[in-house]
């Protein structure tokens, strides 16, 4: 057996909390307010560590569905229709073994290329559609994110 | 290679990013140490108070962006007074000038409650960064008992603060906006005067620009909010002197009497359009939700805030304008959490990483916020 993660940060915790947080003079105001962050922000991490694989193969899919949903129905001049074949080759391209993070990364580059591209040259009637699907979709997705950081503490609408 | 030239904007805030260019490649900052900074007052004083001694140095809590310290000054006639020592780490979270903060300071003395400034060390020649030193003021950001927020967020004021505050709140940002100036001793700002769209073209610029330079990855909503936002520049009808952070979190209160007696962080304050800081004042991020309903900065429901504020300044606020500065205020508010916060926790160049990164997080309501904004058909 080896030692989990979760079982290594909750040490770390009880050791920043226990032993370095009560031994810090209490004219050590920075010291403090970063350590309790740190307990706290290790804290959430602990809460969100088993849930994490999960919730980045979700922001590829997300991704993914919003590349596919902005190339539908696209048209624009020659920077557009570029942007849109280069944004079709990265949907289309293996993921093999790359981390989802990056697979998400690349997807996030070509959408964002085409973007701009179509601030460019787009047809001004894609642009309008590229606009609302982008904004229909995002809406969710930083639902899921508000979500997945509530443990913050920032946010009292969610 | 060819570099890419600085946006249009305020000539001193186009120095300030030339000089940001220069210490991006510098290794990691460290947090000053207290005795460093003694050292470094007694060094300062000794030029600019000859006689005068240093003594009580204590760092302050709170805040994300500054090093501050706090000190007694005792005179050689044995006067003595408390001062705040506000230092520039190597990158904060928000770029801003020292020199500008102690002048617009200067200039709204006996306007609007605010710190007096004292001294400047505009080159950082002996703190080893720009520092400005000011008159040490009383009072908190937030009650006591409020529990730990970060940053002042969401701070709940709760009656009979609430009450006391919601007055003062609105008055100060009124003459603060009624003050005139062209009259104001303030060298280093100039006035976007060459086109009535100057005043958001230049304030659009500035974080267009940091984002530039900080986003670590494309945001697609963000990259669309950023075309929204150029292509929508509203004119400004009126010139005024803005604060750029003005809400609760950003005021220092008498706890018992409810009277506000500074506001703090004068950084981003610029000569621009009053919507902008009716935009900033109205995010949710500094306010409250109770049984559903919003309140701006724990003071006023939105609409209440926009009435009241009609009200005592006589101007007519145009929705249109509001609108724009509220679809600013999220996007900005991004480019700090999520842009320059990360950047500058990843090169390792402030004191407070660990509270950056934690920060950051906020970046998914500020998406949410776009989203929202951007999809209200009657402005866009």
């Amino acid at each position: 057996m080896n030692p989990s993660v979760d079982d290594r940060l909750a040490s770390i915790v009880r050791a920043l909390a226990d032993i370095v947080l009560t031994a810090l003079p209490d004219d050590a105001g920075l010291a403090k307010e970063q350590t309790q962050l740190a307990i706290g922000h290790l804290q959430i991490l602990r809460a969100q560590l088993d849930a994490a694989p999960a919730f980045e193969a979700e922001e590829l899919s997300d991704a993914r569905a919003l590349g596919a949903a902005l190339l539908a129905d696209g048209r624009g001049g020659s920077g557009t229709v570029e942007a849109m074949s280069a944004l079709h080759a990265t949907l289309d391209q293996p993921v093999g073994a790359e981390h989802p993070r990056q697979s998400r990364l690349r997807i996030t580059k070509a959408i964002d290329n085409l973007l701009r591209q179509m601030a460019i040259d787009g047809d001004q009637g894609y642009r309008a559609k590229a606009a609302d699907v982008l904004i229909r979709m995002q809406t969710e997705r930083s639902k899921k994110d508000r979500k997945w950081f509530s443990l913050m503490g920032f946010d009292s609408d969610i | 290679m060819t570099e890419t030239p600085i946006l249009d904007m305020e000539p001193a805030l186009q120095a300030l990013f030339k000089a940001r260019a220069a210490r991006r490649a510098a290794p990691p900052y460290s947090a000053r140490k207290t005795a460093e900074i003694v050292e470094a007052l007694k060094r300062f004083f000794s030029a600019a108070v000859p006689g005068a001694a240093p003594e009580k140095v204590m760092r302050m809590g709170g805040g994300a962006s500054k090093e501050q310290f706090a000190f007694t000054l005792t005179e050689r006639d044995g006067k003595s007074g408390r001062f705040v020592l506000r230092m520039d780490p190597l990158e904060a979270i928000t770029e801003t000038d020292r020199n500008r903060e102690f002048q617009i300071l200067n200039a709204v003395q006996g306007i609007v409650p605010a710190p007096k400034p004292r001294w400047i060390d505009e080159r950082g020649e002996i703190f080893g960064r720009p520092a400005a030193i000011m008159e040490f003021v009383g009072g908190v950001t937030k009650p006591s008992g409020a529990g730990i927020k970060v940053s002042g967020l969401g701070t709940w004021l709760g009656e009979p603060l609430r009450s006391k505050l919601r007055k003062p709140f609105l008055d100060n940002l009124v003459a603060l906006h009624a003050m005139d100036w062209r009259k104001a001793p303030l060298p280093s700002f100039s006035a976007p005067t060459a086109d009535p769209k100057q005043a958001s073209r230049w304030g659009f610029n500035y974080w267009k620009q940091l984002w530039r330079e900080d986003a670590i990855e494309p945001v697609p909503i963000m990259t669309y909010a950023e075309q929204w936002l150029e292509e929508n520049l509203p004119d400004c009808e009126e010139l005024v002197l803005t604060h750029g952070d003005y809400r609760t979190g950003n005021y220092l209160f008498d706890e018992k009497t409810g009277e506000i007696v500074a506001m703090l962080d004068w950084e981003l304050a610029r000569i621009g359009d009053f919507h902008e800081d009716l935009g900033w004042v109205l995010m949710q991020i500094f306010g409250t939700f109770e049984n559903g309903k919003f309140r701006a900065s724990d003071l006023y429901e939105r609409e209440e805030f926009i009435a009241a504020y009609e009200k005592a300044s006589g101007r007519t606020v145009n929705r249109k304008s509001l609108h724009y500065y509220d679809v600013m205020s999220s996007w900005k508010t991004y480019v700090i959490v999520v842009g320059t916060g990360m950047s500058v926790a990843r090169a390792q160049h402030n004191h407070q990483d660990v509270l950056l990164t934690f920060l950051a997080a906020t970046g998914a309501m500020f998406a949410g916020d776009l989203c929202r904004l951007l999809s209200q058909r009657e402005f866009v």
